[in-house]
């Protein structure tokens, strides 16, 4: 289904706690994963060891630590804390929460241990250290400890004795836990990944450098870092828009000095930037609110965007040139909305802040077309921008995409639903009165919601309490915004239990919000409470009362949503594209456009699932792992869901096919057994398989093969109307509206004629000619679909069963027999009632035009064709003449015989118009009801039959093999004609029918080969036209024919009747006959009555009729005795009934 | 569900109203006039969806609207069944400037007229009238509509969608029409005037039924709005299959 596709797919995204992304037989993030998610690492990272270790950072510098760097003796003074180091191929990490990194872990799991951020973020003590930041590591001597590590990072400070260049370096100690291997391995891992650190140091001076901590703990102006240079004046570090147009907010109201204050102290102790170490005043100054000028910063930080940048710190610039002019869809969406993002804000009612908007919202949607642009991200990343610099903003917007805010800006908004979902689900958990009350007033939450988490409250809240909430919510992720919902909901709730309607409802959190800077308790007694803001309280609320809301629990609600919600955003998009498919779309029944729509997205999921899996595949043969860390996160999203391409290619067209219609199914694919059952003997000798169906094939069961034909080639270019390089939904209705819901048997044949008329000149030539018939054959060879009758035919006994008194339904192979003879015909007649490209310098009186004109004289296209000899040709037309079965091999020289004969000759370029097709198909019984239903009817949208691959014929191992059809222990003996066996259903599991059935299809293609093998020799003789007139015989011409002798002969060999000898004698027969004599005989354009004046026997031959030949052969040889008269009327008959 | 059928209408003033449209043809600026009366020039754009109340005194009764003011980037759309839901009337909005939001306001109308409560009054509108110097009657390329060419079209006219075009389009859909511009307050309270008069009396209600949880792209059956008795354009058809 195409559903479940569109969930897996989904899901991976939704919350990787949901599905894998590596393992795929395993439901659980990989180790790697939650690794990532609770470090904030980039993709490229893996864990490769860990060991529990302690954690000694020193006591701040003033106290002990000051000079105390290199001549440590291990027994530092310090905060100590128990945890767990991790390294990866470029980070060294360290939690004091114990992490559950097993491979089989969940989020749910890994919750307990991973504190806060529930493994979704950093969380309790320690760091997530660049192993570049490390400038050396020394191992201590220790005693209690079997090993002891002491790391110096790059961070220093200027020392407080001293005005030289010298520098207190972070420094601090880690104690290793474990056996001495174990030590011993981590400590090689990590000499490993230092040595590979080194790369990044550039990187690391680069960002460090624009770091506004680096500034404030240089204090301002400060010596160049190098120590070489003089005095260089530094400028402040770019830290957002808000350095020009002022921030959000009071300063002093905001205590922005002290906190900044604060954060130099904590810098000062515990290092800054990406040397940073988490111990318990991080977190606890996050929360009071981040000052101003860091505010971008530890953003950055907590989020893991750093270490994007890090990775690559020119990337923004570097997207921006590359992709610079670039036009797309989605920069005129940006530019409708640039104007429009916090307007209030001065920064972005200037060309400066709109110009940063744009440049950072184009870059994204330029990197990640998947979600492109979305409303909302406007105002988010201009809320980032007044804090940030355009390149942080960027990487950050990065990180909100692909991990905290899974699809929330894609194409569907899945995510930003599910989450209104979840929402609702967590207030009927927490706070069930409101709930029921809500839903009793038929309020909906999700109406209100929708906005706060999309715009992650900063268009629902004053600027400065957004910012707050977003200070948290970058550090201990995704669920902050519940919490905060639910807290906004349980502080209401008592007001909100009165409402009754949505307007309400709305008007009093609109008002709750806009007094978020009041007294939480204005009328209280107590000084201290009265000072408490509406925010603070919400903050308490949400992060004390709501503490329960665990990442684990929002994955649970989510993986239980999930599929609803995608049941519900598929049904809009179905709905809303099929209702704007077009007027041709009116011919097909809802339920078929339905389908239709179904199995259009599932090939092109399908197909690019397949991409991304090669994709994966060259990246792991590429080597190295170093993936440009947005390019991989963009792949992330990519996978996600979003918008599935719109157009489908050739390949796709042709899965599309093949799941609705068996003919498109490809025949086996070939596979070398075929010798090997030759060893076994159990071919026979002069058999050579060419496409055994083979029931080991590897494909069997797993996907349906499609084949890849001209007349497949055609449908394509016929239903690409719009000659892009694909099809569109709307391409493939109107195609197959235009077969199955043709008005009669005139449009689909018109349909068909159209599909071969290149030039659309209204004409097909001898090449088309061809090829239509191979087509039928191509089309029948798995059967044909729908209650063919034939009137009047004669009782060829088999498998016709009486239907009324004339009519007979024959069914099976009967029906495939005569539809051969039928196709067989349909190329004769052609060849006959064609017109000669040029009729006058044609030395011959063409008789075929005036027939096609005669027959069919009330259509207009044929006004043009109509030649000046129509009378006197009229008398000689072959409907006077033709015998009864013109099928059959006639011995008299009727002038049919002998336009066909100048139908063949290359020299004689020759067309046949829609009103000739229309004839010849019409005079056909069987071809008429091909057109009339049975094409139509071979495509199967609605389910009952094909669609599902396992029903298809290919799939059933028994069907159509070599090994079947030509073991006689298959064809047992006590089952004397095939025909008979045929009754039985095709589905049915009886041996031999599978055999015989496999034997007509095989006839099928043969007889398909053998038309190609027409062309072919067609062409060949042109060629000898061209070169002489001499009976030359080459010998790779000789080859070609002992080539096809030898198919032939296998194809003979497969008829298992009592033909076999004549077979036999055939071949002999054009053995016998000389390459020169045929090049001769081509010449006179004799050949076709040489031949016919043998009798039915003589059907292999060399030269351009051998397909015609050929093909009676196949209708006589296995239907053998007559009825070939009865079976089909002639020319005659659909004369009289056009006349009539 | 549930309720549809112990929902005996009463008569009341509460009407629910959508505003559908693509993406800044101006529906939270032509909300924002009728309210407010106001209007800003940079808008921000709807994210979800606005809800605000505004009466609406027609001389035998007063209308409160209960306005769901929706976003209209195309990826929004998916949420609008969650506002559409139980709304007795629409504004489908589209800017007179720009082709593509006609042809986005039609698949408004047919998503109303297939999934929206039956016998939704559905209003359309072309905002923006202010950037259209001429009346609308004639357009370059339709010089030859000889009867409307009263004035001579001027240049820099911004309007490429002619009245008669959506005027036409309307007719057929049994849908009021207006041109309005939400900068200059033209057309708007007419709008909305409209509409309350376009709303039996008698299929007015007080509040609505409670009960029934419904999920987004439900609709219910409820409060049926026969469209045919006063919109005086026809019958809402069935303009569409699928
Ligand atoms: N000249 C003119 N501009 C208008 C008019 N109405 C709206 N605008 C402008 O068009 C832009 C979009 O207006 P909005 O009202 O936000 O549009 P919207 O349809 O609500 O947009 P979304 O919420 O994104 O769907 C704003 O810049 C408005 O100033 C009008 O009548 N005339
Ligand atoms: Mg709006």
């Amino acid at each position: 289904m195409f559903l479940n596709s569109l969930v897996q797919k989904a899901q991976s995204f939704i919350d990787p706690a949901l599905t894998p992304i590596t393992s795929s037989h395993d439901k659980r993030p990989s180790k790697a994963i939650l690794f990532r998610y609770q470090f904030r690492l980039p993709d490229s990272e893996n864990p490769l060891h860990e060991i529990t270790a302690e954690l000694t950072i020193p006591l701040p510098y003033k106290s002990s630590a000051g000079q105390g760097g290199p001549k440590s003796d291990g027994q530092i003074q310090g905060n100590i804390y128990a945890g767990k180091l991790h390294l990866s191929e470029q980070y060294l990490c360290f939690t004091t929460l114990n992490t559950s990194f097993h491979t089989n872990s969940t989020f749910q799991a890994s919750t307990a241990f991973t504190g806060q951020t529930h493994g979704t973020g950093p969380a309790g003590n320690g760091f997530t250290l660049p192993l570049c930041a490390v400038r050396k590591v020394e191992r201590l001597p220790t005693h209690n400890a079997l090993c002891a590590l002491a790391i110096t990072t790059w961070n220093g400070t200027a020392s407080a004795k001293s005005s030289t260049a010298h520098y207190d370096m972070q420094r601090f100690t880690l104690q290793l836990a474990g056996s001495r291997q174990a030590c011993d391995t981590f400590c090689d891992g990590l000499k490993k990944g230092l040595r590979n650190g080194v790369k990044q140091l550039d990187n690391l001076r680069t960002i460090a450098g624009q770091c506004y901590s680096e500034y404030l703990l240089s204090g301002g102006p400060v010596k160049s870092k190098d120590g070489e240079g003089g005095e260089i004046i530094r400028e402040a570090p770019e830290a957002g828009l808000g350095m020009v147009f002022r921030y959000p907010g009071d300063p002093r109201k905001l205590r922005d000095r002290s906190k900044m204050r604060l954060w130099g102290e904590y810098f000062r102790d515990n290092g800054r930037n990406a040397m940073l170490l988490r111990q318990p005043t991080f977190h606890k100054l996050i929360r009071v609110g981040l000052p101003n000028r860091l505010r971008g910063e530890i953003w950055e930080i907590t989020a893991g965007s750093f270490w994007l940048r890090l990775q690559n710190p020119n990337l923004y610039t570097q997207i921006l040139s590359k992709f610079t002019g670039r036009e797309s869809l989605a920069i005129d969406e940006i530019e409708k909305d640039l104007n429009r993002s916090l307007p209030e804000y001065p920064g972005f009612q200037s060309e400066e802040g709109i110009g940063r908007l744009r440049r950072v919202l184009t870059a994204y949607s330029w990197v990640n077309e998947e979600v492109g642009y979305c409303q909302a991200m406007n105002i988010v990343v201009a809320a980032l921008l007044i804090y940030t610099s355009e390149a942080q903003a960027f990487s950050l917007l990065s990180v909100l995409c692909d991990r905290l805010l899974p699809g929330y800006y894609s194409q569907t908004m899945y995510g930003t639903i599910l989450d209104q979902r979840v929402f609702e689900s967590l207030v009927e958990k927490t706070m069930p009165i409101l709930w029921e009350h809500l839903i009793k007033s038929d309020v909906q939450l999700s109406v209100v919601s929708l906005p706060w988490f999309l715009s992650l409250y900063i268009n629902s809240m004053p600027l400065v309490f957004a910012f707050r909430v977003l200070d948290v919510f970058f550090l201990e992720g995704p669920k902050v915004l519940f919490q905060i919902g639910l807290a906004i909901l349980r502080i209401n709730g008592e007001e909100l239990l009165d409402i009754n309607d949505d307007g309400t409802f709305i008007s009093i959190l609109k008002t709750y919000f806009s007094k978020l800077d009041e007294s939480a308790h204005p009328k209280s007694e107590n000084e201290k409470l009265r000072s408490i803001t509406r925010f603070q309280e919400l903050m308490v609320v949400a992060f004390k009362e709501f503490s329960q809301i665990t990442q684990g629990m929002i994955s649970e609600q989510r993986a239980k949503h999930k599929n609803d919600v995608l049941d519900n955003i598929e049904n809009f998009a179905k709905r809303t594209s099929i209702r704007n498919l077009g007027p041709e779309s009116k011919r097909l029944s809802a339920d078929d456009l339905g389908r239709l729509y179904d199995r259009f997205y599932e090939v092109l999921y399908e197909q690019e699932r397949d991409l991304q899996l090669h994709r994966i595949e060259i990246q792991k043969m590429a080597g190295p792992r170093t993936p440009d860390p947005v390019q991989n996160s963009v792949e992330m999203g990519r996978v996600g869901m979003g918008p599935s391409p719109e157009t489908m290619n050739y390949d796709g067209f042709r899965i599309l096919l093949a799941s609705i219609a068996k003919w498109a199914v490809a025949d086996a694919p070939r596979t070398p057994f075929d010798i090997s059952f030759e060893k076994d003997g159990r071919l026979a000798p002069n058999a050579t398989p060419r496409h055994p169906e083979f029931p080991t094939s590897p494909l069997r069961g797993k996907r349906i093969e499609p084949a890849d034909h001209d007349f497949m080639q055609r449908l394509y270019g016929y239903w690409n109307k719009d000659d892009k390089d694909g099809l569109s939904l709307q391409n493939v209705v109107a195609g197959i509206a235009g077969i199955k819901g043709a008005r009669d048997v005139m449009e689909t044949i018109a349909y068909f004629f159209a599909l071969y008329d290149d030039n659309k000149d209204g004409k097909v030539d001898r090449e088309g000619i061809l090829r239509m018939s191979e087509a039928l054959l191509f089309l029948s060879r798995r059967g044909l679909e729908g209650n063919f009758t034939l009137i009047g035919s004669s009782p060829n006994g088999m498998d016709e069963s009486i239907n009324g008194s004339d009519q007979i339904t024959i069914s099976g192979s009967t029906l495939n027999e005569k539809f051969l003879s039928s196709v067989s015909a349909f190329i004769r007649r052609c060849f006959e009632y064609a017109d000669p490209d040029n009729p006058h310098s044609g030395q011959q009186n063409d008789i075929s035009t005036d027939l096609g004109q005669f027959s069919i004289g009330e259509d207009e296209d044929d006004l043009l064709d109509l030649s000046p000899n129509e009378e006197k040709d009229i008398q000689e037309t072959p409907t006077k003449t033709t015998p009864k079965s013109p099928f059959l091999p006639q011995t008299p020289q009727t002038p049919s015989k002998q336009s066909a004969n100048l139908a063949l000759d290359p020299a004689n370029p020759l067309h046949i118009t829609l009103p000739t097709f229309r004839m010849v198909i019409l005079a056909d019984e069987l071809l008429q009801q091909f057109f009339e239903f049975s094409f139509a009817e071979s495509l199967h949208i609605t389910p009952q039959v094909p669609g599902r691959t396992s029903s298809f014929p290919l799939q059933t191992p028994t069907l159509t093999t070599f090994s079947s059809l030509n073991t006689p222990r298959i064809f047992a003996p006590s089952t004397p004609t095939i025909p008979n066996l045929h009754n039985t259903d095709h589905q049915s599991s009886i041996v031999p029918v599978k055999g015989i059935r496999g034997l007509l299809d095989n006839i099928v293609s043969d007889g398909m080969r053998v038309a190609a093998e027409v062309r072919k020799r067609m062409d060949e003789a042109q060629k000898d036209l061209d070169r002489s007139a001499t009976g030359r015989t080459d010998d790779e011409y000789d080859d070609e024919d002992e080539d096809q002798d030898a198919r032939l002969q296998g194809f003979f060999a497969r008829v298992p009747s009592q033909n076999s000898n004549n077979n036999n004698n055939n071949i002999d027969t054009e053995k016998r006959i000389g390459v020169s004599d045929h090049d001769r005989d081509l010449l006179d354009g004799a050949e076709v009555g040489s031949i016919k004046e043998h009798d039915g026997g003589i059907l292999v031959e060399r030269g351009p009729n051998s397909a015609v030949a050929a093909l009676d052969l196949l209708s006589s040889s296995s239907s053998d005795n007559g009825g070939d008269g009865a079976q089909r009327r002639d020319l005659g008959g659909v004369e009289k009934m056009f006349e009539s | 569900m549930s309720d549809s059928n112990a929902s005996v209408p009463k008569p009341s003033s509460s009407v629910k109203l959508v505003l559908l449209g693509e993406a800044a043809v101006g529906k939270s600026s032509l909300v924002l006039r009728f309210v407010n009366n106001d209007f800003q020039e940079n808008k921000e754009p709807t994210i979800g969806a606005a809800f605000l109340t505004q009466k609406c005194q027609l001389p035998t009764r007063t209308i409160k609207f209960e306005i769901w003011d929706t976003a209209g980037q195309e990826r929004f759309a998916s949420l609008a069944p969650m506002y559409y839901r139980n709304a007795q009337s629409a504004l489908v909005v589209y800017d007179l400037t720009k082709p593509s939001s006609l042809t986005k306001a039609k698949h408004w109308v047919a998503e109303l007229q297939r999934q929206a409560s039956p016998g939704i009054v559905i209003a359309l509108v072309g905002n923006k009238l202010d950037l259209c110097t001429a009346t609308g009657e004639h357009d370059a390329a339709e010089a030859e509509n000889s009867e409307t060419a009263t004035e001579e079209p001027q240049e820099g006219d911004a309007r490429k969608i002619t009245t008669k075009e959506a005027k036409d389009y309307a007719e057929e859909e049994g849908l009021l029409f207006f041109e309005t511009s939400a900068k200059d307050g033209t057309g708007v309270q007419e709008v909305f005037n409209a509409i309350a008069n376009a709303i039996p009396e008698t299929q007015l209600k007080g509040s609505r039924p409670a009960g029934a949880t419904g999920q987004a792209g439900q609709t219910r059956d409820e409060g049926r709005v026969n469209l045919n008795a006063n919109a005086g354009a026809g019958g809402p058809k069935d303009g569409c299959a699928c």
